[in-house]
């Protein structure tokens, strides 16, 4: 069993909030038209002013997320920086396709194309940072914060030294990503206010989302938000082998299910996609408090971000904003968070954060 | 000459995304990289792609480039000479 780590500090940029605001969820804000685009923060201070001018939105979201996470943290140089993305730049991405098609395949502007690619972000924020350290950006889909996060792990277990992550995440819409998978029926319909998405798990879809969330993740337990205690991926599994792995992981860590103070659940308003949640929300005791986030944030592949975000905010905060609770329960402060998340029908991942307190 | 210099400018403007930037403040003489626009390795190749979709002009000499390249006024004397379309 790996050992713990730290948080000691995290970022966001997200459809509600983002790293200049202050306090937690405090307005609420809901959208009609399924697609919840980020709150964009000030960029300047945080990025290069001479490069900031080429960047797409993606980009400024990464690099001011990953740069405020280590202002946060009072680190100038982490030692490594480790990313997940499902898309990366879908807008610098698109632009370079239609670019091709247009001038037939010639005469390719180099930026977009530049930019388009998965790891540069991270290359950024290497430059940015000075960091010549270990830099990786992982790119699986509905798994790839969660490997970027199991990587930090490993990687901060084969030290005993106090050596700073950084460990990230971000991905974006586009109204051609939206309307591609509209194709599919990924999407509602009708579209519900998103503030409402839970009211109706009852039909098929979920709404768009983007995000990005950075965190200096570290050995040192003094000052640190949380522990960050497993991280678990399972894929092609049925929804017993997922309640299964939740019991044994917890089992790991000396728990149970009615240790749990709060459920974080990243239901998406699908009603193909609740078995998960529904089956533990009824395994859940009735000290648990059990919260949703994806009507904050939309379905994207990184979503878990967010939640390791609004986690680490709880533990914080020491309270739960009426907007993400589900069901309230009896426990008597944040102790135990386990966050449950799934992308598409059968993958699922489930982290295990703890109050340091 | 005058129009070609200011349609050149309104276009560098717009691929490199000089946000906030009008023609009239670039001036035809000062350097483009560097001190003056403040343009780098990545805006040069911008610029050779404007020159070829715009103007038909292709540079194969990097030397040749960066004189061509220095400012707007030896852009626009080159574009001149060289345009093909």
């Amino acid at each position: 069993m790996m050992k713990p780590v730290y948080i000691s500090s995290a970022s966001v940029i997200s459809p509600q909030q983002h790293f200049e605001d202050k306090g937690l969820l405090q307005d609420i804000i809901s959208t009609d038209d399924g697609m919840m685009w980020v709150r964009e923060p000030n960029y300047k201070g945080y990025i290069n002013p001479v490069a900031i001018r080429r960047m797409s939105k993606l980009l400024k979201m990464g690099i001011s997320c990953g740069m405020n996470a280590l202002q946060k943290a009072g680190i100038e140089k982490p030692q490594a920086i480790i990313t997940g993305t499902g898309r990366g730049s879908m807008v610098d991405t698109e632009q370079f396709l239609v670019s091709m098609i247009e001038n037939e395949e010639e005469v390719l502007t180099p930026t977009s194309f530049i930019q388009s690619t998965y790891n540069s972000i991270n290359g950024w924020l290497a430059l940015q940072t000075k960091c010549s350290g270990y830099n990786q950006t992982y790119v699986n889909r509905g798994a790839s914060f969660e490997l970027a996060l199991f990587d930090a792990q490993m990687l901060l277990n084969e030290t005993n030294e106090n050596i700073h992550v950084l460990v990230g995440c971000f991905d974006e819409i586009t109204h051609d990503y939206v309307r591609v998978k509209s194709k599919i029926g990924y999407w509602k319909k009708p579209l519900p206010a998103s503030k409402d998405l839970h009211k109706h798990s009852d039909t098929h879809g979920t709404i768009a989302g983007e995000g990005s969330a950075f965190f200096t993740v570290t050995n040192k337990r003094e000052q640190a938000l949380c522990s960050l205690d497993a991280v678990k991926m399972l894929q092609d599994t049925d929804t017993g082998d997922v309640i299964d792995n939740i019991n044994n992981l917890l089992a790991e860590h000396n728990l149970n299910l009615s240790d749990i103070d709060v459920l974080l659940c990243g239901m998406n308003g699908d009603s193909r996609q609740m078995e998960v949640y529904n089956q533990l929300s009824a395994l859940a005791s009735e000290n648990t408090t059990i919260a949703n986030f994806k009507h904050l944030c939309g379905e994207y592949d990184t979503s878990s971000g967010f939640a390791t975000w609004l986690a680490a905010e709880l533990f914080k905060a020491k309270e739960i904003p009426e907007t993400l609770i589900a069901r309230k329960g009896n426990h008597t402060g944040i102790k135990n968070i386990l966050l449950v998340n799934h992308y598409i029908l059968n993958s699922h991942s489930i982290m295990l954060l703890q109050s340091v307190q | 000459m005058e129009e070609l210099k200011n349609t050149l400018k309104q276009q560098i403007i717009e691929s490199l995304n000089l946000e906030g930037m009008k023609p009239s403040d670039i001036d035809d003489n000062a350097p483009l990289f560097g001190e003056g626009l403040g343009l780098d390795s990545i805006d040069s190749l911008e610029l050779m792609v404007l020159l070829e979709r715009n103007y038909g002009i292709k540079i194969e000499d990097a030397r040749e480039g960066r004189k061509v390249l220095e400012s707007v006024q030896s852009m626009a004397e080159y574009i001149q000479q060289h345009r093909t379309i």
